[in-house]
């Protein structure tokens, strides 16, 4: 349980790397402009709910779902 | 608004809620400690450090879940909700170290991993008197932890309202584990009801602040009964309305915030875009609608912000006839243009 709960964590951090980097201005427009700061500030909820915004990017990249609910 | 997302929209009011919130914050840390040092002086700083953050944090969950029930009830307390966000996260930060001093403090030495120690450390779940209080407060941290992380406008776009609000209701749950956890802790580890007693009275009147603010919204709720012509409804007299403020009725089962401006009358939806703030609280400034909880403008003619932003609101058709407002009861998408109404006609003192 534990290493399951370590595990969803280190994924979780690589994630956000990449999602603040780049996933953010795929699936909102707004977020290609926006700041370091703001970058920096999405990174804890973008490795909590990673699973949530994979699938989101994916549909973004694919084309199959809406930038913004 | 929805251009460029920074970390903060910095502004002067912000800065000053925010050296507010620090030297408040700063205060009340070094004086319970100075103060509990002095009346217990076989504390540990560890100890000190974690009944020092950990009270902190309680009294700032307070203040947050009360500044809502507040505002409703005097729109005096409206600054404070201005940036109640930067004291959600100020909150979380404060339990964030009481948990984290709580969990080296008491979990962190022993031969198992702290987390599993946690919830294992104390297993008297079955027992009301002994149960685990910590786990409680582990939770609550959790839950936390989750609503500042998502606290960006970022996570209300993109988790869309609905998500983004339940998500942040848990505030609720996580309040009554912490009420748990303290009451539960204090219990079974003091003899001094003292803090039991601050977290109970401070339950109450958390409670009593909600039913109070439920029931003036009950009345603001109820479906609007004036005469229906044309699905056009009165609604009031343009007297009733304060220059450069609303109105707000209820038509067709939706708020509406009815606007005189300019001697002109219009309505729009009464739900702001950003966080279902209530447009109709709020007041005309620089010709716009500007919604009391975090400024978002928009253009009383079309519902629409003005430009480079997006967000727009319902309008609905409006009248004035005989110092009366009459408002169709059907919105329009929002939104769409619809011709304000004229308070005094030209050359006449009563449309």
């Amino acid at each position: 349980m534990v290493h399951a709960f370590e595990l969803y964590v280190a994924i979780g951090i690589a994630f956000a790397v990449a999602f603040v980097l780049r996933g953010a201005n795929r699936i909102d427009p707004s977020a290609r402009t926006g700041t370091w700061g703001f970058r920096v500030l999405i990174f804890p909820g973008a490795a909590a709910l990673w699973p949530l915004l994979l699938v989101r990017w994916l549909r973004a990249d694919s084309g199959t779902g809406s930038e913004t609910p | 608004m929805s251009v460029g997302y920074q970390a903060v929209g910095w502004n002067r009011q912000k800065k000053l809620y925010d050296r507010t919130l620090a030297l408040g914050v700063g205060l009340y840390l070094a004086l319970f400690l100075a103060i509990s040092a002095a009346v217990n002086p076989n504390a540990t700083a560890e100890t000190l450090v974690i009944r020092a953050f950990g009270t902190g944090a309680l009294l700032l969950l307070h203040v947050v879940l009360a500044i809502g029930p507040l505002c409703r009830l005097d729109r005096r307390f409206l600054p404070l909700l201005y940036n109640r966000r930067h004291l959600g996260v100020t909150m979380f930060g404060l339990a964030l170290v009481h948990g984290l001093f709580s969990l080296v403090q008491f979990h962190a030495f022993g031969d198992t991993h702290p987390l599993v120690s946690l919830f294992t450390a104390n297993s008297r779940y079955d027992s009301l008197a002994w149960f685990p209080f910590q786990p409680l407060g582990f939770v609550a941290l959790v839950i936390l932890f989750l609503m500042a992380a998502t606290s960006h406008d970022f996570w209300l776009a993109n988790l869309g309202a609905p998500v983004w609000k339940a998500l942040h209701m848990l505030v609720y749950v996580a309040y009554s584990l912490v009420v748990a956890h303290v009451v539960l802790g204090s219990l079974q580890a003091e003899t001094c009801p003292l803090l039991t007693g601050l977290v109970g009275a401070g339950l109450v009147a958390i409670v009593a602040l909600h039913l109070v603010a439920g029931w003036r919204e009950r009345a603001l709720d109820a479906e609007h009964a004036g005469d229906a012509t044309d699905g056009f409804v009165d609604v009031c007299a343009v007297d009733d309305i304060e220059p450069e403020r609303a109105k707000i009725v209820t038509l067709g089962g939706e708020r509406v915030a009815v606007f005189r401006y300019d001697d002109k009358v219009s309505a729009v939806g009464n739900a702001c875009r950003h966080q279902n703030g209530p447009l109709g609280e709020g007041r005309i400034i620089d010709g716009c609608i500007t919604c009391p909880w975090h400024g978002y403008q928009y253009r009383p003619e079309d519902g629409c912000s003005p430009p480079p932003f997006t967000e727009k609101v319902p309008t609905y058709d409006v009248r004035v006839t005989r110092g009366r407002v009459l408002v169709r009861s059907e919105a329009h998408a929002p939104g769409t243009p619809v011709a304000p109404a004229q308070v005094h006609a030209m050359g006449s003192r009563d449309a």
